[in-house]
């Protein structure tokens, strides 16, 4: 027996939002080289290594990392159980029934709100068992909430 | 529907009068040296008298300002002096209560008595009685589960509590080989360089006659006596502190409690509601196991799953260990039965992590060979052999064992730890990849659940098994649109 991997992608516009995300503190990086750069020339073969070193990072975070979560990313909510696949180097699958289901939240980061995007996040009664739903198209996120908060209402049995 | 007339609020034992100043004093000595201070520089004996007063005066102020209430829906307690504080639990969360009775409690016939909920309360915001009288407390034990045991009470038959294990004095020899005795040795060093102790000890006569004493030896043997002396001090303060913390304990269940007491100086008391068990996991340390021992702890919804609070019994034959737990389970095939081994790709992976050290060492020392000394390489050739045996023991350890209504998963070899998880109690699956288990084809299964540490894994696993695994325990994976029999 086994299970097939879920199929719904994330919003179209997740891995632009993670790789602005991504970018913001390397780009802070970046321009703390420059700046420091224009101070101080001495040991030209530290900034050359710094700034392959952020370059590299980058490469990695802002176009790779992306990338590869969006294709990894998948989610799928049937009757029962919710089910999503995540990660980029490590990728976890996590299935939780939806009858043990505690809370569902949505929340939105600012670049989220930005780009009309959003996480939800349900939880039941283990710390280690919180299945995250993340970049989600608002719409979609607002469904998502009202399919599961419907459904988790009919199982009134203690959920833990 | 009548309402009761809420409870009134009550006093903590007023012998806290006698123990509230005496801890107030003790945590605030600095205030207490600062007010001699200025009371000896000024000349002015009244500041240390104030000092004191105010710290004593804070002390008795503590207990006319904490009060509690058993209400009908919830207990609430009232603290603080200067900053109020409210902490209400409501009853029919009360999970389990537990005791602890210090030696000055005990003196005064006293009990500190904790309330523990589902949720995880931590410092402030724990409910905590300190202190009742000793003879109150099963009175308010009673009161306090009686919400959550009250179906226990109504099909009472006069079945007497029934002991499940009690100390002997033999299991004191699962202690000597722990580290408790060498972490306490270098806590006191640790403190007398501290407090400076240990500059003016350097300088005395005693520390130069022994300086003197070792020139006399040669460095070789002093170093032994010395490293004799710190390992027998470590084993001697490990039993004595075994035997202090776990002397007399008694693990006894009464129908749906589990009691369990222990303690010589300091007697702590769990009751444990025997419904929010959720299974129990053996732990066998690598020094206890080579003795042939095991230590027990619950896993429970509403216990803190790691330290003291989940304990049920310290090392100790693990044969008592594992019958214990069978008794609890009433499944002794989890307790004790053969488990599936995980194949031979778990068993390279073992093999790979720990012969990875030796490898990079082995490199760096050929790569340096004419800087390497020469006692390096039998050190090197020890410390493969340790390796070697790591891996050896950990690729045995690695199984599992399922059906419909448990989960048993062993893992570990300094650490070995067989989880016994009830099927009911999973409240969630995950199959984690790591990029080189996804090369390997294997998969770490993790189960969610709210008891105990909350996720207990079941690692590298072969990943087509990972799912089969999930669903014979939880019938649910196997029933959704997800689901393909190959």
């Amino acid at each position: 027996m086994n299970l097939v991997d879920p199929a719904t992608p994330p919003s179209r516009k997740a891995p632009l939002v993670w790789a602005i995300g991504a970018a913001i503190p390397w780009l802070v990086l970046a321009l703390g080289q420059v700046v420091w750069f224009a101070l101080d020339r001495r040991l030209l073969w530290v900034h050359a290594l710094a700034g392959a070193v952020t370059v590299l990072g980058i490469v990695v975070f802002v176009f790779v990392v992306p990338l590869w979560r969006y294709r990894v990313h998948r989610w799928d909510i049937d009757a029962k159980a919710v089910y999503t696949r995540t990660g980029w180097l490590v990728q976890e699958r996590r299935i939780a029934p939806i009858s043990r289901v505690q809370t569902v939240d949505t929340e939105r980061g600012p670049l989220d709100q930005l780009f009309g995007l959003a996480n939800v996040t349900v939880t039941t009664a283990s710390s280690a068992g919180a299945v995250r739903i993340v970049a989600l198209d608002s719409d979609v996120a607002d469904r998502v909430v009202a399919q599961l908060t419907d459904i988790a209402a009919i199982g009134a049995e203690d959920a833990t | 529907m009548t309402v009761q007339a809420p409870q009134v609020w009550q006093r903590l034992s007023p012998r806290m009068l006698l123990v509230h100043p005496v801890h107030e004093i003790l945590r605030q000595i600095p205030l207490l040296i600062g007010s001699v201070v200025v009371g000896s520089a000024t000349g002015n004996p009244m500041w240390t008298l104030v000092g004191l007063a105010l710290v004593v005066g804070y002390g008795f102020a503590r207990w006319f300002t904490t009060t509690y209430r058993i209400d009908v829906q919830e207990v609430q307690l009232r603290t603080g002096v200067l900053q109020r504080k409210v902490i209400s639990v409501p009853r029919n969360r009360i999970r389990s209560v537990s005791t602890d009775a210090r030696l000055l409690h005990r003196l005064l016939g006293l009990t500190v008595l904790r309330v523990s909920t589902g949720q995880e309360a931590r410092g402030d915001a724990a409910f905590t009685l300190d202190a009742v009288q000793a003879s109150q407390v099963p009175g308010i034990r009673a009161i306090l589960l009686a919400d959550s045991l009250a179906p226990a009470e109504e099909e009472m038959v006069s079945e007497p509590g029934r002991e499940l294990a009690r100390w002997q004095p033999s299991w004191l020899r699962y202690s000597p080989l722990s580290f408790t005795g060498l972490a306490m040795i270098l806590a006191a060093v640790g403190v007398v360089y501290q407090t400076g102790a240990g500059v003016a000890l350097e300088n005395s006569r005693l520390a130069r006659s022994g300086l003197d004493a070792a020139e006399r030896f040669g460095a070789v043997a002093s170093v032994a006596v010395a490293a004799f002396v710190v390992v027998a001090a470590s084993v001697v303060l490990s039993v004595l502190r075994s035997l202090v913390t776990y002397g007399n304990l008694v693990l006894f269940r009464d129908r749906d409690v589990l009691h369990l007491e222990h303690g010589l100086l300091r007697v702590r008391q769990h009751t444990f509601d025997m419904r929010r068990l959720r299974g129990g996991t053996l732990r066998e340390p690598l020094l206890v196991r080579l003795f042939g021992g095991a230590r027990l702890d619950a896993v429970m919804t509403g216990v803190d799953g790691a330290g003291e609070a989940s304990l049920l019994l310290p090392p100790c034959p693990r044969v008592t260990a594992e019958w214990v737990l069978s008794g609890l389970i009433a499944r002794p095939d989890v307790v004790s039965g053969a488990l599936r081994g995980h194949g031979a790709v778990a068993t390279r992976r073992r093999w790979t992590r720990a012969l990875t050290l030796p490898a990079v060492l082995l490199i760096a020392m050929v790569a340096l060979y004419w800087w390497t000394p020469v006692w390096l390489w039998p050190a090197w050739a020890v410390l493969t052999v340790c390796c070697a045996l790591l891996a050896f023991d950990r690729s045995r350890a690695l199984g599992h064992r399922v059906d419909s209504e448990w989960l048993v998963a062993r893992a570990g070899s300094l650490d070995r730890r067989r989880d016994c998880i009830a099927a009911a109690g999973i409240i969630g699956w995950t199959v984690r990849q790591t990029f080189p288990q996804r090369r390997a084809g294997v998969a770490t299964l993790i189960a969610a659940t709210a008891a105990g540490v909350k996720s207990y894994r079941v690692i590298d696993v072969p990943a087509e098994w990972a799912w089969s695994i999930a669903a014979s325990t939880s019938p649910w994976v196997a029933d959704n649109a997800w689901v393909r029999t190959v």
